[in-house]
């Protein structure tokens, strides 16, 4: 697991991929943290966070689009299922590699708030808490690419498949509003990745929405797992 | 080392392998030929682990594939069809990855250093494997398989893409790792399978059709011998002399190619060495042999004649493939 770890995240900055899309998010975030700066006070800072997560959940299928699409293409998972290593440990591997990259972006942009901080009083408890939830989310939805990417070996279909799904859980908020039907409804906000991450926004350490999130990952992980070993009887 | 038992492999209702079954001994080098999509890869890919087989198992030096899968994929090194190389890595850090992988536990500067001698990779070392020729690739991908010194290699077409020269040296080197390992090799080269291996395996449509030695397979399609003689002397009485020979069946005359002298082609009932009744003959009469060669067929006519169809294993054979 740790030699496909160290493997996989040197190839996203062997290629610019890991480089444009950490750079592209952190250009953003300075962006909107200026805007909020320049016309609000620091106690907008969360809000910086809500408007820069829609870019990035866009990251991550392109994050997310190459992990497993492309050994099936280069058949280098020959290499990978032949070594003495569980289809666990090769999907963990990958999955870490994704997520760090992902983490980078998001943890870098806690820079402008530690400058703030030293010339304002910032209310870190949200801005921490907004982060913590944005890894969470983040985490639960680069599980769902990995897996999306092990069902194709084109990497286009697997990012376009993935920011579908992302796009699902984003609008799937806004459906249950229009759901008349009280059942319907409360099943959308339970499966809603977004009332799982507003708790997040206001500070708040909500366990059952980290048990949710590190369970979506956990499943994702476990399918990506199966269908691997699944290729191994068609 | 390596047990196959009646391995099959289904791909929905299209049948890959048909319950093929063979060992091979330690220290042996086993080709295993076959026409394209006979199902060479899909065996190959069975024993590592690749793939699973529909029915049938597989075990390697007494461990079941299955129920060890670690362990096994431990002892085996293997190179596919097309090598798993990373394009985005140079060799020194896609062997370096490899051997984290294989979790080897030997020295790994010298080890690796060790293997890119034997290979001769240690010129490309530094660089990117996107920029390596198809040569280089290929060896790079037998260095992956060595890394560990598993105890058995396997090697799907090592040879392919290769300029004569390359062929040569990989063939060399197989033959030279033949000495410390149990190495199965499969190839549609027949030349390649004639010097290299000990033992060969002939699959076709899925099916196993031969398992023998180069030599036997030839001797044992051919049926009985036949011989190439060239005698100087008069052809009528040549050919009188070898008809009057007891227990020759035909013979015939292919004309004079050396000035005073003359080729026969000289059959023999089944079973019957008639190389010293020729050297008799040909003493008494006073016709000097000039030449004297075994007609009996290359491994490329048996091997055509196998995948051409019409041809079953005898009996015995097949059974005692079998066990």
């Amino acid at each position: 697991m740790k030699a496909i770890y160290k493997r996989e995240l040197r190839s996203y900055f062997a290629s610019p991929i890991g480089y444009v899309c950490i750079a592209i998010l952190l250009a953003l975030f300075g962006f909107y943290y200026y805007l909020v700066m320049q016309y609000r006070s620091t106690s907008y800072i969360s809000s910086v966070y809500s408007t820069m997560f829609i870019w990035c959940m866009m990251v991550v299928p392109i994050l997310t689009m190459r992990s497993m699409s492309d050994d099936q293409r280069n058949k280098t998972d020959q290499a990978l299922l032949t070594a003495p290593v569980g289809v666990t440990g090769i999907v963990l591997g990958k999955f870490l590699a994704c997520f760090t990259v992902f983490a980078v972006a998001i943890l870098g942009s806690l820079l402008p708030a530690v400058v703030l901080s030293f010339v304002s009083s910032l209310k870190w408890v949200t801005v921490l808490g907004t982060v913590l939830g944005a890894l969470f989310y983040g985490g639960a939805m680069i599980a769902i690419g990995v897996f999306i990417s092990s069902l194709t070996q084109s990497q286009i279909i697997a990012a376009i498949g993935t920011f579908g799904a992302s796009m699902f859980l984003l609008i799937i908020d806004q459906l249950s509003g229009t759901v008349t039907d009280p059942v319907i409804s409360k099943v959308i906000t339970w499966i809603s990745f977004n009332s799982r991450y507003r708790p997040f926004t206001n500070g708040v350490f909500n366990i059952s929405s980290i048990v949710f999130f590190l369970s979506i990952m956990a499943v994702f992980v476990f399918l990506t797992a199966r269908r691997l070993e699944s290729k191994r009887w068609s | 080392m390596i047990e196959v038992r009646n391995l099959t492999k289904r791909y929905g209702s299209n049948v890959a392998l048909d319950d093929i079954s063979f060992s091979v001994e330690e220290g042996t080098v086993l080709g295993f030929l076959g026409p394209n999509g006979a199902g060479k890869s899909t065996t190959m890919n069975i024993i590592t682990g690749y793939l699973s087989a529909s029915d049938g198992s597989v075990t390697v030096d007494g461990l079941d594939t299955l129920d060890h899968p670690n362990e096994v994929k431990r002892k085996i090194g293997y190179l596919p069809e097309q090598p798993p190389l990373y394009q985005d890595m140079t060799v020194k850090e896609y062997l370096n990855f490899m051997y984290e992988l294989k979790k080897v536990t030997l020295p790994k500067k010298k080890h690796i250093g060790e293997i890119c001698s034997l290979v001769k990779i240690e010129n490309v070392y530094g660089r990117l494997i996107a920029n390596l020729s198809k040569g280089y690739r290929q060896r790079v991908g037998i260095a992956q398989a060595l890394l560990g010194n598993p105890p058995v290699l396997i090697l799907d077409e090592p040879t392919v893409g290769l300029d004569p020269k390359q062929i040569i040296e990989i063939r060399n080197l197989v033959q030279n790792l033949g000495r410390s390992h149990t190495v199965i090799l499969s190839s549609h080269i027949l030349p390649e399978v004639q010097a290299v291996c000990e033992r060969v395996v002939v699959i076709n449509n899925g099916r196993l059709v031969a398992d023998g030695t180069p030599d036997n397979l030839s001797q044992e399609m051919t049926g009985n011998h036949k011989l190439v003689v060239r005698m100087a002397g008069r052809e009528q009485e040549i050919r009188s002399g070898l008809l009057g020979l007891s227990r020759v069946k035909e013979v015939a005359s292919l004309g004079s190619k050396e000035p005073g002298a003359c080729d026969f082609s000289v059959e023999a009932e089944p079973g019957v060495d008639l190389r010293r009744d020729l050297f008799a003959l040909a003493s008494r009469s006073g016709w000097p042999i000039l030449g004297l060669k075994n007609n009996d067929l290359t491994l490329e006519d048996v091997f055509l004649r196998l995948t051409g169809g019409g041809y079953e294993m005898p009996a015995g054979k097949k059974e005692a493939a079998k066990k």
